[in-house]
């Protein structure tokens, strides 16, 4: 689904959500939703939904998400980031949605049982009595049961374990090219895998629309860390840049090109001068280029 | 996809479980049981004295306190259903699927306003049937039915105010301080109290019965009267100067219709609200 947003803005009393925001985002892309806190992510899904009042254009799939609201809730699916801890049970939440939007809840006990839920088990227990983590597989099932022409993901995996998360990312792939994603994530491993484009928001307006390779090569940045070998001297980190922290660790945030660049150095010196080292993803993406703050 | 009546009754069982999780049906039915249950050992102590005074006494009384009760029930089932719905997320998970504002109105609004009637309904068949039962007193099935539709006309009134307060106020706590504001002024403004005001005010007669047949409390209360005592001492002077011009029949129509109209166009004026407004 085609998405095109011209002019959009929202405020909620005098706090500006969303300011003048033009977007066009082809059918088919996996779209990445980056930014701060508050930089007005949830509220532009939600308008994207027709959720929201607001005022400039939008079209998703050439529908007015206002006005034709319903239609396009049939063409869509999303999972929110915080699952409602509703009394209803399991099952009668499947099939209020099989009722709605005409869900096959054998294809959706597949799902839950693919991401770790045991669908028998849990068919009659409420979704109160669920722990967070097991109503977000639950909301990630529904959602990807739906097969919709646009999936709509506020931090679908903030509560989700280590293999619940790669098996989420497997099906991800798996989706028909043709499907549409907005995928609103703090994780940088999501990223990186899973969005072809990125659009980042701070303070409600749009700081860079492109391709997520661009973002990343320059915003994306890791933290080198490295521990010395006992009696190794540790001048040389010194003037490679790193910070020396607690137990004998050393460390330095890099972006792709200093991390590329230092990676064979600290190869180079593993076998004698170092008795450790991690390259890790910074949990948070930067939203202002590094290189342009400097 | 659903039919319009498939999604009503499908969203209607999800928040059902929503009311039966809280307990207030319970807690409904245990303060319809006491104050039945209160009216009737008062009226088995009377009748120690006086002889047995009557289960229409006792369902008069009983109509009475409904008067007051009704109403604060059904402004704390619905006037904060939708803003704490909203604030649960509930909403925003229901909307990211094809369901209309206004299916989902009407089912909660009809969960709501049933899970008040079916407890009012039972208590009003148990209650004679206790003193017919205990007693010997022939049930008095058409004051019976009479307190049952007014009942439930007054009810409907309340709900319909109430999903409109939790359209239009965003937070609970305000949803509800307004909703005991709009109870307080609905059961202070019946006969005595808008006597006092006309006085004190110098209105117009004509003005304050006016006043008095808009409030809804008041109308149910005259025909619940009018179908056992009507006379003036129980009326009260605007009720009395009503009756003489409407007589019982026409009390009774009052009773029933206009509560039954001022709630629904309470209840179209949240629903418009709700359609037209952000819906999370």
């Amino acid at each position: 689904m085609r998405i095109e947003v011209r002019a959009l803005s929202r405020r909620f009393g005098k706090v500006v959500a969303l300011a003048d925001i033009a977007l066009a985002l082809p059918a088919g892309c996996r779209i990445g939703l980056v930014g701060p806190n508050g930089s007005g992510k949830s509220t532009l899904l939600r308008v994207l939904m027709g959720l929201l009042e607001h005022e400039g254009e939008v079209r998703v799939g050439g529908l007015d998400p206002r006005r034709q609201r319903l239609e396009l809730a049939r063409r869509l699916a999303y999972v929110p980031q915080i699952a409602p801890a509703l009394a209803a049970t399991v099952a009668e939440l499947a099939r209020v949605v099989e009722t709605l939007r005409g869900l096959d809840v054998a294809g959706l006990a597949a799902y839950a049982e693919a991401l770790g839920l045991h669908w028998t088990a849990i068919a009659d227990v409420s979704l109160r009595a669920l722990s967070g983590g097991m109503r977000q597989k639950l909301l990630v099932a529904l959602a990807l049961a739906a097969r919709a022409e646009l999936l709509v993901l506020d931090e679908p995996t903030a509560s989700l374990d280590v293999a619940t998360r790669e098996t989420f990312f497997r099906m991800f792939d798996e989706l028909p090219a043709t499907t549409t994603s907005i995928l609103c994530s703090h994780r940088l491993d999501e990223m990186r895998h899973l969005v072809d484009h990125v659009v980042c928001l701070e303070e409600g307006r749009v700081r860079f629309d492109g391709p997520a390779e661009a973002y990343l090569a320059t915003r994306a940045l890791s933290v080198i860390e490295v521990r010395l070998a006992a009696g190794a001297d540790s001048a040389w980190l010194d003037e490679l840049g790193f910070t020396a922290g607690h137990a004998g660790w050393w460390r330095r945030t890099v972006d792709r090109t200093e991390k590329l660049a230092l990676l064979p150095r600290l190869a180079a010196a593993g076998d004698c001068r170092l008795a450790d080292f991690n390259v890790r993803d910074l949990e948070s993406i930067v939203v202002e280029d590094p290189r342009e703050a400097r | 996809m659903a039919g319009r009546r498939a999604e009503i009754l499908a969203l209607a069982r999800l928040d059902a479980h929503e009311v039966l999780r809280s307990h207030w049906p319970v807690v409904v039915g245990l303060l319809y049981t006491a104050l039945a249950a209160l009216l009737t050992f008062a009226a088995l102590r009377e009748s120690t004295v006086l002889g047995f005074t009557g289960t229409g006494r006792v369902l008069l009384a009983f109509a009475h306190g409904l008067l007051l009760l009704l109403p604060l029930l059904a402004l704390s089932a619905t006037g904060q259903t939708l803003n704490r719905a909203r604030e649960e997320g509930a909403l925003e998970l229901l909307f990211g699927h094809p369901v209309s504002p206004g299916g989902y109105y009407a089912a909660v609004t009809l969960v709501r306003f049933g899970l008040l009637l079916a407890p009012l309904a039972l208590i009003l068949l148990a209650l004679p049937a206790i003193t017919w039962a205990t007693l010997g007193d022939p049930v008095p099935w058409g004051y019976l039915g009479r307190t049952l539709a007014v009942g439930a006309a007054l009810l409907w009134t309340f709900t319909g105010i109430g999903m409109a307060l939790s359209a239009h106020v965003a937070n609970q706590a305000r949803a509800a301080i307004f909703g005991l504001l709009v109870w307080a002024g609905a059961v202070a403004l019946v006969d005595f109290a808008l006597i006092a005001v006309m006085l004190q005010w110098r209105l117009h007669a004509g003005t304050a019965f006016f006043l008095a047949a808009l409030n809804p409390v008041q109308c149910a209360r005259l025909a619940l009267i009018s179908g056992q005592d009507p006379e003036l001492a129980a009326f009260g002077p605007v009720g009395f100067f009503l009756a003489q011009r409407l007589g019982a029949r026409g009390l009774l129509v009052l009773g029933l219709v206009w509560p039954l109209v001022a709630g629904t166009l309470a209840w179209l004026v949240g629903r418009a609200r709700f359609r037209r407004g952000d819906l999370v």
